[in-house]
């Protein structure tokens, strides 16, 4: 009994030598050789839900090629099986042996999976199909089933391919920035350095010795003169330079020595005379 | 020899004159069995169009050389000499790889026949099937041979390349597998259902046999390639071709089906236009680093500084032999290195300007020599490589933030300190003077 | 009159703290109680910027150090220029006269006050 092939090609030519397809079936076994799964392949149309291959189980499929007409055994040059993910366009053909007399077997054992097959590291459905290819009846190309398998290794890459798509994004972790303490605070604290103030004058005023020299000439240029190096210094604080400092205190430092020298001896004369 | 055909492809040819130019040279060495030079009349007419120079050697003419004085003669090389066992002594596999380095660009054709080329394709990651056996294909019906194939580009061969919708192209010769090299530009794959096989007599036994041989022993489905191209990091490009019939006259006329001309011709023109760096061609123009707010480059940057980094582009433009700004590269990126990448940001292109990629980022706050550097690779395209170097210091004395709210308080006590002192030598000095203590108060009472 | 007595005969803490203070009162001549009231005032001046940097922030650490030290530098300059100004140590600074200490005070004062404008940022 021929079933009906799907015949998928071009219009035929008027010699319609003709390849049949009979009797497929898988059959799943297990590990230990207990069958999971047996079930003939529809050549009409593809099975709804795809054949899964768990562990290390076994897939066994087996056909019969025959000549349309008149049904006899056929061994075609070509009797592929492709297994193609068509999300990662991975391919990969085994060849199915065929007797002379037309019957093909092919044996998928997951403890020992032939070379040919795509990896699967994601497990996606691979697409199963059969060719059959001869220089003297015409092609046939058959879609069998979806196949799962087993999750793999992923293919080995180049180690330089990475280079060739975009890296991940890095960014630089800074050190984090100083946190500042609320202006408040800081400014209350201000207040506080400024408090001994208070004590430093208070007690001052019963303890100073009264100023009744500060007005003298030999006295006063050299208070101003340190008070003028003391605004010198601030004013370096604010906004001058290294060197403008250095030369403004050298010129400072003259008057400043001068001065010293003079309010220093009338106060030594003063202690001395009146001795 | 002026028949029909090749009147009617020069006033082709003619019309479209301002013949689109390599960006690398305009002379081309064909080397070629003087017996089939002319079964490619149609190609060097393709080529001779665009402006290329044609010079025609046989394999076994010690001139002109291909490469003299370690000196290049050509700017591309063709060897449409497939079948040829001995080369004259200045084309042998070292000599060819030489020309790569000299940036040579090549198109080498390959045969069922083990030939020099044969021995050379390995070190390119290309794995070729034993000799005699040709890529076969029973698919799609056809009256021709297996041997001769019609294939037609899908989505995985290189659409940069080729034009979009190319008819099916006639192939026949040898497929290639390939090794896991990045440098590969596999240009046309091979059908699902072709194999290499021979052509007569071949048996199924034998097939299956191959495939439980392991490892290579099946050259078969859609992972093998037949025109392949490579591009060396110096630039050069090589393709090569599983089989010269794809270039004659005779595939590039047979219909594949009524009425429509095969895609060969097309396909010829596509891969010379890759190979003869036509197309997809890029150069950087200029380089540009600055602060944000600057306009020319500092020598010297410091840590957490904002910086502008932009790079100019050009493609080669073929029909008009000039370098045009480029603003099509999605996926540039910048690399601020200091033996490890410590930034990794994308180049966007910049709207407005034709050409330039910028970025902005902030400097890590590590100091040192870092770099600049982009380095952009992808399938079929020039590799874009730049490194600038630039050091990176630390902020000078002066360059920390001053008065900062935080140390209001120290700076209450240093001044404090100033005017208490100023404060304190004022009546120091002014004051009395007594020889001997002056007891304050209570003295004379003693207990 | 005869003198009062005064000490019952709880001796306790606060009584020689009392002494001490009277006894310091009494005996230090008013020019070195001026000197003695700026130390304290320098010492007051400094537990307020450490206890600032402990409590709150050390963040410009540089300015800690400048205001703290200039309390502290100015310190350590006050009380040389109190040792050599006590008449009771005039056996010791023979050749230095009192203004040549306060000469010095006032030189070492300026240089520290460079200073530490230089490093207060």
């Amino acid at each position: 009994m021929l079933s009906l092939i799907p015949v998928f090609l071009l219009a035929l030519s008027a010699h319609a030598s003709l390849l049949a397809v009979q009797s497929p079936r898988y059959t799943v076994t297990g590990a230990k050789g207990s069958e999971v799964q047996a079930e003939p392949v529809s050549l009409a149309q593809k099975p709804s839900s795809p054949v899964a291959l768990h562990g290390k189980e076994t897939l066994k499929l087996t056909f019969q090629i025959v000549d349309k007409e008149t049904g006899k055994g056929v061994q075609p040059h070509q009797t592929f099986l492709r297994f193609y993910d068509e999300k990662t366009n991975e391919e990969g053909i085994q060849p199915v042996r065929v007797t002379p007399g037309g019957k093909a077997k092919f044996e998928l054992n997951l403890s020992k999976p032939p070379l040919s097959l795509p990896p699967t590291p994601d497990r996606d459905p691979l697409k199963v199909t059969l060719f059959i290819g001869s220089s003297v009846y015409d092609p046939l190309s058959v879609e069998l089933f979806d196949l799962i398998l087993p999750a793999s290794q992923p293919a080995p890459a180049h180690p330089q391919e990475l280079t060739f798509h975009p890296l991940p994004e890095i960014k630089h972790t800074f050190r984090p920035e100083n946190k500042q303490p609320p202006r408040l605070i800081s400014a209350v604290s201000v207040g506080i350095v400024f408090a001994p103030w208070v004590v430093l004058l208070g007690l001052w005023s019963q303890v100073a010795p009264r100023p009744s020299h500060l007005f003298s000439p030999s006295i006063l240029p050299f208070i101003l003169s340190l008070g003028a190096f003391e605004t010198l210094l601030f004013r370096y604080w604010i906004g001058l330079k290294l060197g403008q400092v250095l030369l403004y205190g050298a010129i400072l430092a003259i008057p400043t020595i001068f001065t010293g020298k003079q309010a220093l001896s009338s106060i030594a004369n003063h202690r001395l005379g009146r001795k | 020899m002026f028949s029909f055909r090749r009147v009617l492809f020069l006033a082709a040819g003619l019309a479209s004159l301002v013949g689109a130019k390599s960006s690398t040279g305009n002379s081309v060495l064909v080397v070629v069995e003087p017996k089939r030079q002319d079964d490619f009349s149609i190609f060097y007419d393709g080529l001779r169009d665009q402006g290329y120079e044609l010079t025609f050697r046989a394999p076994k003419d010690e001139s002109p050389p291909v490469i003299e004085y370690d000196e290049a003669k050509f700017a591309h090389v063709v060897i449409l000499a497939s079948e040829t066992k001995n080369f004259a002594k200045d084309i042998t596999p070292q000599s060819l790889i030489s020309l790569l380095d000299l940036e040579t660009n090549l198109i080498l054709g390959l045969s069922t026949k083990q030939t020099p080329l044969a021995s050379l394709a390995p070190e390119f990651s290309l794995i070729l099937p034993p000799p005699g056996t040709p890529l076969i294909s029973y698919f799609p019906k056809r009256e021709e041979s297996p041997s001769l194939i019609p294939i037609t580009p899908s989505k995985y061969d290189a659409t940069e390349i080729l034009n979009k919708d190319l008819p099916p192209v006639w192939f026949s010769g040898v497929p290639h597998a390939f090794g896991n090299n990045p440098l590969l530009v596999p240009i046309l794959h091979a059908p699902a259902e072709s194999f290499a096989s021979e052509v007569d007599g071949g048996s199924a036994d034998a097939l299956v046999d191959a495939a439980e041989k392991g490892g290579e022993g099946l050259w078969a489905g859609s992972q093998l390639g037949i025109v392949t191209g490579f591009q060396a990091l110096n630039g050069a490009r090589v393709t090569w071709l599983g089989g010269v019939d794809l270039l004659t006259d005779e595939l590039a006329q047979r219909e594949v089906s009524n009425g429509v001309k095969s895609g060969n011709a097309q396909f010829a023109r596509n891969v010379a236009a890759w190979t003869f760096k036509e197309s997809l061609v890029l150069r950087i123009d200029k380089i540009e680093h600055h602060l944000v707010n600057a306009t020319g480059p500092n020598e010297v940057y410091t840590t957490n500084d904002q910086l502008v980094y932009s790079i100019y582009i050009s493609k080669y433009d073929p029909q008009k032999a000039t370098w045009e700004p480029y603003s099509g590269i999605k996926d540039l990126q910048l690399e601020f290195t200091m033996l490890d990448p410590h930034i990794r940001s994308s180049l966007p292109p910049v709207p407005g300007a034709p050409g330039k990629y910028s970025t902005t980022f902030r400097a890590p706050d590590r100091h040192g020599v870092f770099k600049f550097v982009v380095d952009w690779k992808r399938k079929g395209w020039t590799y874009l490589h730049s490194s600038t170097t630039v050091p990176v210091v630390p902020p000078r004395h002066d360059g920390y933030p001053r008065f900062l709210s935080a140390a209001w308080p120290y700076y209450a006590g240093a001044i404090s300190t100033s005017m208490a002192f100023f404060l304190f030598s004022a009546i120091w000095l002014a004051g009395e003077v007594q020889h001997g203590n002056k007891r304050a108060g209570k003295a004379g009472k003693t207990e | 009159m005869p003198p009062k007595a005064v000490h019952s005969s709880s001796a306790s803490p606060t009584d020689a703290f009392t002494s001490l203070w009277k006894a310091y009162n009494d005996n230090t001549s008013n020019r070195l109680k001026f000197i003695d009231v700026f130390l304290f005032f320098l010492m007051l001046s400094g537990i307020v910027q450490f206890a600032y940097c402990v409590l709150v922030t050390n963040f410009p650490y540089n300015a800690f150090l400048a205001g703290f030290s200039s309390t502290v530098g100015q310190f350590v300059l006050a009380a040389s220029l109190r040792s050599q100004v006590n008449p009771e140590n005039k056996d010791e600074f023979r050749e230095v006269s009192p203004e040549r200490a306060f000469a010095d005070f006032a030189l070492g004062s300026i240089v520290l006050h460079f200073f530490v404008y230089n490093f207060l940022g």
